[in-house]
């Protein structure tokens, strides 16, 4: 049981270190106005919003594949977890108004991961921009 | 507005299988019940499946399918890919009777086996079938061996060759994997036809689910005679052809 709450609290603890230390260059177009509203992205049920944050971005690559194979195998859809879903809100436009690819090297995705040192292959296929036809 | 409206429908109509709303005079809109919510996985109390009917079906028919397959998926603009490189979700092919030289003419896509080769093949389980007998290529898992594409009896599946760029939101496609006819799930799942059969608005094609006594194809199935591309295989096929 001890061991299990220190674990815990390490685990706490490294969270709370990462989001002191890491600071977020560029939302996205769409996640940035969602901001800006005072909305709180990634708010679930039963947990605070910055608990809920910690959480978005421990465990963001574990919700993805989960719902990969939900969708793919057992034709779940919808909800909070869609990659297009990330794509549409955490894209920003350039100065002509154009989206700049999700997967770009300076983008909201990518300078993260480029920090922590993984590399994506998701938008080999998955579309880079929010849909065409909106 | 029109997404509320044909969700709401399908809500109170699960218990039977197809249904007409009518928007506006002359305006169809024809939906599939596919489940209460699209949280609820599918299940297997379903088969989806599609007759076509070769006598009913014209030329130009088919060339609105296939590009109806492009348009919907994105395939068709591989710039580098040559010959047998080309994607080819859907085809028109020929069929010729030896004995009377009768020439049909008919759309061959992914025919969604009950036993598909490709699935036994597949060394990484990316080559699957839903529970609802709809055939597809998880690409996810999928390493690009083709082993699946030597399977398929019905040359139905492709590999793409080069990089992709700009493909549709609700279509993922990629270098490297083997991609084919997904009977338009993510349409289906919406209780929504496959784009192919929405293009011919002719009852030359049906679809639907194959167990459901009260739908259209299963009625259709029971009346006429129909057979499934190389029967003899015993795959079992969801989709069937009549007036061949
Ligand atoms: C080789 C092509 C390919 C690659 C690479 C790929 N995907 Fe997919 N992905 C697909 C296809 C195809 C679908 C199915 C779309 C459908 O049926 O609607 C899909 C669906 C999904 C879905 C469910 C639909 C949605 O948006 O919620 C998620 C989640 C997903 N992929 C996540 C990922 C992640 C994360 C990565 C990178 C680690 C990735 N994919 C890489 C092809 C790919
Ligand atoms: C409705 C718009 C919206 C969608 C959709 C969305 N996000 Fe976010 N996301 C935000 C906003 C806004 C923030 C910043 C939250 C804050 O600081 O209050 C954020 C923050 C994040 C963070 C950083 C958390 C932190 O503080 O370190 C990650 C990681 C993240 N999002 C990943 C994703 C992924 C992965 C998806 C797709 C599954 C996604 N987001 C979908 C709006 C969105
Ligand atoms: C706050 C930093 C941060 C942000 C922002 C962020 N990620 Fe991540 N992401 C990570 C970390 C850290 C990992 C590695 C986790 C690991 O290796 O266990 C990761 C891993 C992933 C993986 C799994 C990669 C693999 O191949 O295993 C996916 C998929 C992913 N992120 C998607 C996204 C998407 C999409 C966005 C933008 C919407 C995003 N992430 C934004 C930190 C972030």
């Amino acid at each position: 049981m001890s061991r299990l709450l220190i674990v815990f609290l390490s685990v706490m603890l490294s969270s709370v270190v990462a989001q002191a230390d890491h600071h977020i260059p560029n939302l996205g177009e769409k996640a940035t106005e969602f901001k800006d509203e005072g909305k709180e992205a990634h708010k679930r049920d039963g947990m605070s919003h910055a608990a809920s944050l910690i959480l978005q971005r421990k465990m963001h690559p574990e919700l993805l594949s989960h719902k990969r194979d939900k969708t793919l195998r057992q034709g779940v859809r919808g909800g909070v977890i869609q990659l297009n879903k990330c794509v549409e809100c955490h894209t920003s436009v350039d100065k002509n108004g154009e989206f700049i690819p999700v997967n770009a090297p300076d983008q909201f995705c990518s300078t993260c991961h480029k920090k922590v040192g993984t590399s994506l292959d998701c938008f080999s296929c998955h579309r880079t921009t929010p849909a065409e036809e909106m | 507005m029109k997404e509320l409206n044909r969700r709401d429908f399908i809500k109170t109509t699960t218990a039977t299988s197809a249904g007409v709303v009518t928007i506006a005079s002359g305006i169809t809109l024809t939906t599939y019940a596919a489940r209460p919510k699209e949280s609820d996985p599918v299940t297997n109390e379903k088969r989806w499946g599609m007759l076509i009917d070769t006598n009913k079906l014209t030329e130009s028919n088919i060339d609105d399918m296939v590009n109806a397959c492009q348009e919907e998926h994105g395939w068709g603009n591989e710039t580098h890919s040559t010959g047998d490189q080309k994607a080819g979700w859907i085809k028109k092919v020929k069929v010729k009777d030896k004995a009377t030289e009768r020439i049909s003419n008919l759309a061959l896509m992914c025919q969604h086996c009950e036993e598909p080769p490709c699935v036994d093949v597949c060394p990484t389980n990316a080559s699957m079938k839903r529970e609802d007998g709809i055939v597809l290529v998880d690409r996810h898992l999928c390493i690009g061996c083709r082993y699946c594409m030597m399977a398929c009896p019905y040359d139905a599946r492709s590999f793409v060759h080069e990089t992709l760029t700009d493909q549709k939101t609700h279509m993922p496609r990629g270098k490297g994997t083997v991609e084919a006819c997904t009977m338009c799930v993510h349409k289906v799942d919406k209780g929504e036809a496959p784009a192919c059969v929405a293009s011919v608005n002719s009852d030359a094609v049906v679809f639907g689910d194959l167990y459901d006594p009260t739908s259209k194809i299963n009625q259709t199935l029971k009346k006429v005679q129909s057979t499934q591309i190389r029967a003899d295989l015993n795959l079992n096929t969801g989709v069937r052809y009549s007036g061949i």
